[in-house]
């Protein structure tokens, strides 16, 4: 059988199941994006986290516990918290962290990997995958905004949605600050639906596009070519890596993906469940709504190349004394045709 | 051309986006890409949708999307780019809403690799030691083509409490339940040796089939959604093979058997009977 079919329906199915899972929880990020953007003021923004960069970035990696947004929403709110003026820093560490540790993480990890270590690995994932963010976040604090965001969020413009109130085209769009402050209630209610409406839309067209392409994955390259990597640590984890950035699978339900490649070590199931939260084909997209190209390539580069070490380092502590030694679960059916 | 960028194709793109959750949702499609939990999200997002797509319709003053250059989206400066960008926001949602076949096909299922062992799954929830009862095992009965579940006729005292049977005694297992009997002591004693009826779909089986009168029953076995779902089978045993296409949905009847084979214990239904069906309306395992 070859290593890549491809079948509309299958492709189709996949789409909008992704779709169908994606599109409520996008939807919520847009309406707390929306609301944000017209009940928080910049400066009450900036008041809520501590003035010390470092204790700001390592608060803002642990925000996810108490504010838990998968991926794909985390984007869209961070987009509207930076133009709220959250640090960059702030804004990164919460963005790749928030997929991990979270508490709807921390349980489907425990359930899917019960029988092997579930605490072991729960444990890891998200002491790693905090360490991961805000280490991400550090580094980012040193480097030029200009550098990471891309030119119309660094120079704070608005996105997604603008105002022509006014007849005359022409004229420049009322400021949506002093027109949000100066509204009443139920015009500010109105703004922020306007305003989650813009933000849903323009995400929503790199979700479509992202998702499209880990769904041809997802449907059509054979995951049994993996299969024979399975028995050298350094190559199954990057495996692993690699498959958890193609299938693109939501954060909250990878677990259950990982635990059942048995043939795996312990390690590379490690390195799924921390490289697929915070870098697959479909953030691939929507990171390029927040960052310039240059920076999502360098991200992308170093989240690998990190976590292929960790975990590879992981892998020589022999924490996997629960691998299983018996057949390979997954079996191919057919012969080749 | 501005109002039809700033107004009706956002306006038409959140209704349209809105109907296609509220059809899947009301006419039940929903079923096959989403588990429970899930669903309810989508008939909100579909009402909340169609609200925005009419607060975007009367109160056209106040907000636009694409219509200057501030605007979010990279293909916004040009028309045609304007255009494209609706083009991705409207097309391919539509497209595979209308001609997707709410199933994965055998490609897809080969792809994905079948497990036709428990250990790579969510473990049952009890002791090993402990028998199991009713909210431990969690037996799927949502299974529409299985019978109504009746009293057996003189069942053992301990299934009585959770086990659905056919009105002639027999168990309605699934494919799960069968792999998990495999690796679980005190449930394989539930159903070894027991006749049960198990739905699935047919696939051929060459990997543990030297007398050629083996196959696999397949049933998709999802955590969130179809995307994420695995292939489960089980093997079944029969005189001589059904004359049925592959993926063609099949009722077994016969005899749970767990033998050991290559140094592990596998699941192999001794069919008595095979015959096709209408797939279940929850086409899905979760």
């Amino acid at each position: 059988m070859s290593w890549f079919t491809f079948s509309f329906d299958d492709f189709a199915f996949s789409f909008l199941s992704v779709l169908l899972e994606g599109v409520p929880f996008l939807l919520l990020g847009a309406l707390i994006s929306g609301l944000v953007d017209v009940f928080v003021s910049a400066e009450r923004m900036q008041r809520m986290l501590p003035k010390n960069n470092a204790a700001a970035i390592g608060v803002s990696g642990l925000l996810g516990l108490i504010f838990p947004m998968c991926e794909c929403g985390s984007v869209i709110v961070i987009r509207r918290f930076l133009k709220k003026g959250l640090p960059l820093s702030s804004a990164v560490s919460y963005m790749l962290a928030a997929p991990i540790v979270s508490p709807l993480v921390a349980l489907s990890t425990f359930a899917a990997f019960k029988g092997q270590s579930p605490w072991i690995m729960t444990s890891l994932r998200l002491s790693l995958g905090y360490l991961i963010a805000i280490g991400v976040g550090f580094i980012v604090h040193r480097l030029p905004v200009a550098a990471v965001l891309r030119p119309d969020l660094a120079g704070r413009k608005r996105a997604g949605l603008s105002f022509s109130s006014t007849p005359d085209e022409q004229a420049p769009p009322p400021d949506f600050a002093t027109l949000a402050a100066a509204a009443s209630f139920p015009k500010k209610l109105l703004l922020a639906v306007q305003s989650a409406t813009a933000d849903f839309l323009d995400v929503a067209f790199y979700l479509i596009i992202g998702t499209a392409a880990a769904s041809v994955f997802n449907t059509a390259v054979n995951q049994e070519v993996i299969l024979p990597l399975a028995t050298n640590p350094l190559p199954a984890i990057l495996a692993m890596m690699g498959l958890a950035a193609l299938l693109a699978v939501c954060s909250t339900t990878d677990a259950f993906i990982a635990a059942s490649f048995s043939t795996f070590s312990y390690a590379s199931k490690l390195a799924f469940l921390l490289f697929g939260p915070v870098f697959d084909l479909k953030l691939l997209w929507l990171y390029g709504i927040l960052f310039r190209r240059r920076f999502v390539a360098c991200l992308a580069v170093g989240l690998f190349i990190v976590i292929a070490l960790v975990c590879w380092r992981i892998d020589s502590l022999k924490l996997d004394e629960t691998r299983p030694l018996a057949a390979p679960a997954i079996s191919r059916t057919l012969s080749p045709p | 051309m501005n109002k039809l960028f700033s107004r009706w194709l956002p306006c038409a793109t959140l209704a349209a986006w809105s109907a296609i959750l509220l059809h899947f949702y009301f006419s039940g499609r929903v079923t096959a890409f989403l588990i429970p939990t899930f669903r309810p999200y989508v008939l909100s997002a579909g009402c909340v949708l169609a609200a925005m797509a009419l607060i975007f319709l009367l109160f056209p003053a106040d907000a636009n999307c694409c219509s200057t250059a501030e605007c979010g989206h990279g293909l916004s400066r040009l028309t045609l780019g304007k255009i494209l960008t609706f083009l991705v926001l409207l097309l391919p949602v539509t497209a595979a809403a209308m001609f997707s076949q709410d199933s994965f096909g055998k490609n897809a299922i080969l792809n994905r690799g079948i497990i036709t062992d428990a250990s790579g799954l969510r473990p049952p929830s009890t002791n090993k030691d402990t028998p199991r009862t009713a909210p431990d095992l969690a037996l799927p009965t949502s299974d529409p083509a299985a019978p109504a579940p009746v009293a057996a006729t003189q069942p053992p005292a301990a299934l009585q409490d959770y086990l659905t049977r056919t009105p002639d005694g027999k168990i309605v297992t699934e494919v799960l339940d069968l792999l998990y009997a495999a690796q679980d002591n005190a449930l394989r004693g539930d159903f070894e040796n027991k006749a049960v009826v198990l739905y699935g779909q047919l696939m051929p089986d060459t990997a543990n089939n030297a007398s050629g009168k083996r196959f696999k029953a397949v049933r998709m076995f999802m955590t969130c959604c179809a995307a994420d779902a695995r292939p489960v089978a089980t093997l079944v045993e029969a005189d001589t093979l059904p004359k049925l296409p592959e993926m063609t949905w099949i009722k077994v009847t016969g005899i749970a058997t767990f033998p050991i084979e290559n140094g592990r214990r596998i699941s192999v239904l001794k069919a008595e009977r095979v015959e096709k069906t209408d797939p279940p309306d929850e086409t899905m395992l979760f």
